[in-house]
């Protein structure tokens, strides 16, 4: 006799709202369906009320975690549009503040999952690191969440030699525990019976419902849109794309490590590098021409899109917005089938969700 | 900078031009949708292409056929959401549930789903709402 079991919107297991309908005989997971939405806060429709300037903070708001990659997606949707180019430093500057920000993402993410396998050890050693990271970005912005750390046309603030000092020394520290973190993460006979052969998404189904991020290179899909579709100078920096073959929960913890690695790599080119210069083009309203204009992003936890209709006003025309999460959430129901209602949430959590940016 | 190109296309050549991308092995990034402030419906397809993004659009049809038989949950999630959040319909789309919202939630009629006050208290009262 089967049971139907949900799980949401809100429910200890669960970060966010979202709503699992499981279909099980005994213990097993035999089909699934997920409903979204239950955040939704209409900021798309808002953003048609703002001027271009007001929207950048207004889309920051979307998500707490990646906020810069929609503040910095928008404005270079924006840029985009108008057929600018912002300064070499600014773009430098943007993205050592979007690898800072993919380490604490990454690191949130390794937390919760270790805390979801029962590895608490782990899950603490993982925030501290988030928690300096955090630090660093608050010396940088001046805010730990929302950064404002960008404009049309560039970033809002500089960075000065004690700062690049602080943040180098961050690196280094961040650096040898991070090896400590995948030394235990690769061979923790815990880690490796709660997530190997778990919520498994092959690489055909993942080409099959077009999941992208690090959730489609743990599934063996060597794609970044970093790579593809470079922006903000990241042809000039060097990393590798990470991909693992085991397509399943541990491929999704390996993946986040190995990534942890290339975005120290980056900022560390990227201070090694930094061009001298302007930061951004000046505090102008901008004059936006009617069009239309679409860019895609590599945030923390896949590809972020977004879309600017302009009517050549001062207000946007309609603002497009689709994050990682509307992309990967489509794989849940068929990484669920086949295992048990207990991996449920881990599985869940393993596409590292956020309902509250997906349904914006 | 990443290149963005717009193509017109027609509402018969939207599963044609599916088709050809995905034998091609193109990726369709997403589907969006906008309505003019006359009402006009505006649908785009955009499929990644190596440094950006081709976008197929069609102009002034609120009835489209789906082309989630051709790239299955990559498509059909964006129709669900445009068909609920917009009064634009993907014909051959399983609406016996909403993706968006609970069930009992009533239909985006704007641009975007965002519901004014009155209407919910009323629909919480189990009145008529006038559209």
């Amino acid at each position: 006799m089967g049971y139907i079991i949900p799980i949401g919107p809100y429910h200890p297991a669960l970060e966010e709202p979202v709503h699992t309908r499981l279909y099980t005989e005994g213990e097993e997971i035999k089909k699934a369906e997920v409903f979204i939405g239950y955040n939704h806060r209409g900021i798309e429709k808002l953003c048609t009320q703002k001027n271009y300037i007001q929207t950048i903070s207004l889309v920051e708001r979307t998500c707490g975690i990646c906020s810069h990659s929609h503040a910095m997606n928008y404005c270079m949707t924006v840029e985009g549009l108008m057929g600018v180019q912002v300064p070499k430093r600014g773009q430098y500057i943007r993205v050592i503040i979007a690898e800072l920000e993919r380490l604490h993402s990454h690191y949130l993410w390794l937390g919760i999952a270790l805390h979801l396998i029962g590895h608490d050890s782990l899950f603490m050693t993982s925030w501290d690191h988030r928690e300096m990271i955090m630090d660093m970005l608050e010396e940088l912005t001046g805010s730990r969440v929302n950064y404002g750390a960008c404009t049309i046309g560039g970033a809002r603030r500089d960075l000065n030699d004690l700062q690049i000092q602080d943040l180098r020394d961050m690196l280094d520290k961040i650096e040898e525990s991070n090896k400590r973190i995948m030394d235990i993460g690769l061979t923790d006979k815990t880690i490796a019976m709660r997530t190997q052969g778990v919520g498994i998404l092959t690489t055909e189904d993942a080409i099959r419902i077009g999941v992208r991020g690090p959730h489609a290179r743990a599934s063996n899909l060597p794609v970044d849109v970093r790579k593809d579709a470079p922006y903000s100078s990241y042809e000039d920096f060097d990393f590798d794309v990470a991909v693992w073959p085991s397509c399943d929960v541990f491929s999704r913890v390996v993946i986040r490590i190995l990534e942890n690695i290339s975005s120290i790599s980056i900022i560390r080119q990227a201070l090694d590098n930094l061009p001298d210069g302007k930061i951004n083009l000046g505090n102008r309203i901008p004059k936006v021409k009617a069009g239309e204009y679409m860019h895609r992003y590599e945030a923390p936890r896949g590809q972020l899109t977004y879309k600017v209709v302009s009517d050549g006003s001062e207000y946007n025309k309609r603002v497009s917005i689709h994050v990682p999460t509307f992309k990967n959430a489509p794989s849940i129901p068929t990484m669920l089938v086949g295992n048990s209602i207990a991996d449920a949430g881990l599985i869940i959590a393993s596409i590292d969700p956020c309902f509250s940016c997906m349904d914006r | 900078m990443q290149e963005y190109k717009r193509i017109d296309i027609t509402k018969d050549e939207i599963i044609p031009t599916a088709r050809r991308m995905r034998d091609a092995g193109v990726h369709l990034a997403m589907i969006h949708a906008y309505l003019e402030t006359d009402g006009t419906a505006v649908v785009s397809y955009e499929y990644e292409i190596p440094n950006g993004i081709e976008s197929y659009t069609v102009t002034g049809e609120s009835v489209l056929p789906t082309i989630s038989d051709i790239y299955d949950l990559g498509a059909e999630w964006p129709e669900r959401e445009i068909m609920e959040l917009m009064p634009i319909t993907f014909e051959g789309v399983d609406t016996s549930q909403r993706l968006f919202m609970p069930d009992t939630m009533i239909d985006g009629q704007g641009q975007i789903l965002v519901i004014p006050m009155d209407e919910l208290i009323a629909k919480a009262h189990g009145e008529e709402v006038e559209k």
